[in-house]
């Protein structure tokens, strides 16, 4: 019996624990510690040698603090889940080769977890009866993915992006606008301030279900060259990508659900964090279908989800073995690619 | 018996010891690689070897660099993973370099350089004169290119030791006059850092574990570069 569970993430640039614990049948969150390195930000984007480094210095006390904070001793702890990728390599390792110390050492069940399936788990946390099937769109800086997630476990691919990822297309944009990193964030700030005015293309919009946002940033960079008064035009400019960007990602889960049928939409990953995006996405869908999105922190990296879709799997009787490695290119378990399937009569 | 685990993790040969000054009871070596994968279930063999459990032992002695950054990482995060758990157990560091030197210095006589690859045509270097109960350190480890060991380092070793000796075996042969030793005869062994806690001064007690990271011996790059173009130091890594 699975009780409690230490959730421990370094993929990227935050260090992050959190303890789990079963309280009758709902599992609740008992600590969330997640701590950014934001020395990245003057380089504008991640250096994976410093996130190492930088993991190495904080994964001991963040740790500590997600226990205190819960009141659980390690002793308490039934099972340790670990992000063992996709990520960094660097920061990997750091959370897997802890984890797996606490694990042998205290004599305690380990689990290995896919970064992407810890943000489908992620809305459960605070949306305990959210459950598929649905529609998943994860948007990140480094993936963008729609899925059909027809029960825990089976994640159908619907779309991927085949140039940059979402989060990566506001990071580079954010860059030529001389805002902020991370872009997200910096573009939302001073979007709301300006108007969509300079008619950005809206890549693929009704082509399919994959996405491309590379020609959509070609297209900022030559709106910002063509303006007189780039610091003028800076909020016009953002609030034309940010709803190019997000007209694309509503069209798209829009298909999605009309091809499935399903009543529920669950967006995750760091680009949900974004309250324009839940607002626009929950406008367009309002009266067909419940629009899903956790908080911020349970969307951006964070090792409640790593902990909470770990805990999936230790209740099937998964566990890794101390022979668990990081794995920057990690395949996920139980996602399927092929042809999109027409569901006939509603949900399957 | 006060028994100590030792780890060396700094190169592609990882290496796991039990034991104490007075006798190693058990080492092993994996070479795969994949040290996040090997290296908890080799110290769970080697205790095993050495019939021991937690309870017995009292501390750990880790190499604590320089060498790879990605392998030391390695060993340290797994340090601090181990001592979350058995926070009395006392940690001490040793430097890589000192390990290997160690090692080689069993078999031959006099001073011994040990040279890991540090990418770029540069080595970690470091000689030691050791005689099996002292330590005298000729170079201690620094960061240079290999062409530059004969003109930079005062000291003239017997041999030369290590993945960095292999890598740059002609610089190595007309410095020291010989081929160089490399893995597996000139390899990391953690059972050398179990003997070195028996010589004075050469271990070092880290009493803060959140604070300690690998000796890594060389900044990251990106670091290195965006200073050379702002002219300033970079603001304090940590940022948290």
């Amino acid at each position: 019996m699975i009780d409690v569970v230490l959730g421990i993430e370094t993929s990227c640039d935050e260090t992050s624990a959190a303890v789990l614990i079963r309280d009758a049948q709902r599992i609740e969150l008992a600590s969330l510690v997640i701590l950014s390195q934001d020395i990245h930000a003057v380089f504008g984007g991640v250096v994976p040698e410093l996130a190492s480094r930088a993991h190495v210095r904080t994964i001991g006390p963040v740790v500590r603090q997600a226990l205190d904070i819960a009141g659980v001793s390690l002793g308490a702890i039934d099972a340790i889940a670990v992000t063992a990728g996709p990520g960094l390599v660097g920061s990997l390792l750091v959370g897997v080769c802890f984890a797996k110390a606490l694990a042998a050492t205290t004599n305690r069940a380990l689990i290995g977890v896919h970064h992407l399936e810890g943000h489908v788990f992620a809305p459960t946390l605070q949306y305990p009866d959210c459950a598929p099937p649905f529609v998943a769109l994860v948007v990140s800086g480094g993936h963008t993915l729609l899925l059909d997630v027809p029960d825990w476990g089976r994640y159908r691919v619907l779309g991927e992006t085949r140039d940059d990822a979402a989060g990566e297309a506001f990071d580079k944009v954010a860059g030529l606008l001389g805002l902020g990193y991370p872009g997200g964030p910096a573009i939302e700030s001073v979007a709301h301030r300006g108007t969509d005015r300079f008619d950005l293309p809206r890549p693929m919009r009704g082509d399919g279900f994959d996405f491309s946002f590379s020609g959509l940033k070609t297209a900022v960079l030559h709106a910002v060259r063509r303006s007189p008064d780039v610091a003028r035009d800076q909020a016009d400019l953002a609030a034309s990508f940010q709803s190019a960007v997000f007209d694309v990602l509503t069209d798209k889960v829009d298909r999605a659900v009309e091809r499935t049928g399903y009543a529920t939409v669950v967006l995750g990953g760091g680009v949900a964090c974004s309250r324009t995006l839940a607002k626009v996405m929950a406008g367009h869908l309002a009266g067909r279908v419940r629009v899903v999105v956790a908080e911020p922190r349970l969307n951006a990296d964070n090792a409640a989800m790593i902990a909470r879709a770990g805990w999936f799997h230790l209740e099937r009787g998964e566990r890794s073995d101390a022979y668990l490695d990081a794995d920057p290119r990690l395949p996920w378990p139980g996602l399927e690619r092929g042809p999109v399937l027409t569901h006939i009569g509603g949900p399957s | 018996m006060s028994l100590y685990l030792a780890l060396d993790t700094a190169t592609d040969l990882g290496s796991v010891a039990v034991g104490s000054p007075e006798g190693v009871l058990a080492e092993l070596t994996f070479s795969d690689r994949r040290h996040a994968a090997a290296l908890m279930p080799a110290i769970d063999e080697a205790m095993r070897l050495a019939g021991a459990d937690w309870n017995a032992v009292s501390g750990i002695v880790v190499a604590d660099g320089p060498g790879s950054f990605t392998g030391l990482r390695i060993g340290v995060a797994t340090v601090k993973g181990i001592l979350a758990v058995r926070d009395g157990l006392e940690l001490r560091s040793v430097p890589s370099l000192l390990g290997l030197a160690w090692a080689i210095a069993r078999v031959v006589p006099g001073p011994v350089a040990a040279l890991y690859d540090a990418l770029r045509g540069d080595v970690f270097a470091a000689v030691y004169d050791t005689d099996g109960t002292t330590v005298r350190e000729c170079q201690a480890p620094t960061l240079l290119p290999a062409a530059e060991l004969a003109r930079r380092i005062p000291c003239r070793p017997v041999v030369a030791a290590g993945d960095g000796a292999v890598a740059h075996s002609a610089a190595v042969r007309s410095w020291t006059g010989r081929d160089p030793v490399g893995p597996p005869a000139g390899a990391p062994r953690a059972s050398a850092l179990v003997e070195l806690l028996a010589v004075e001064g050469v271990t070092k007690r880290i009493d803060d574990i959140d604070a300690f990271e690998p000796t890594y011996g060389r900044r990251a790059a990106a670091q290195d570069r965006w200073e050379a173009k702002h002219g300033r130091p970079l603001p304090d890594p940590d940022g948290d």
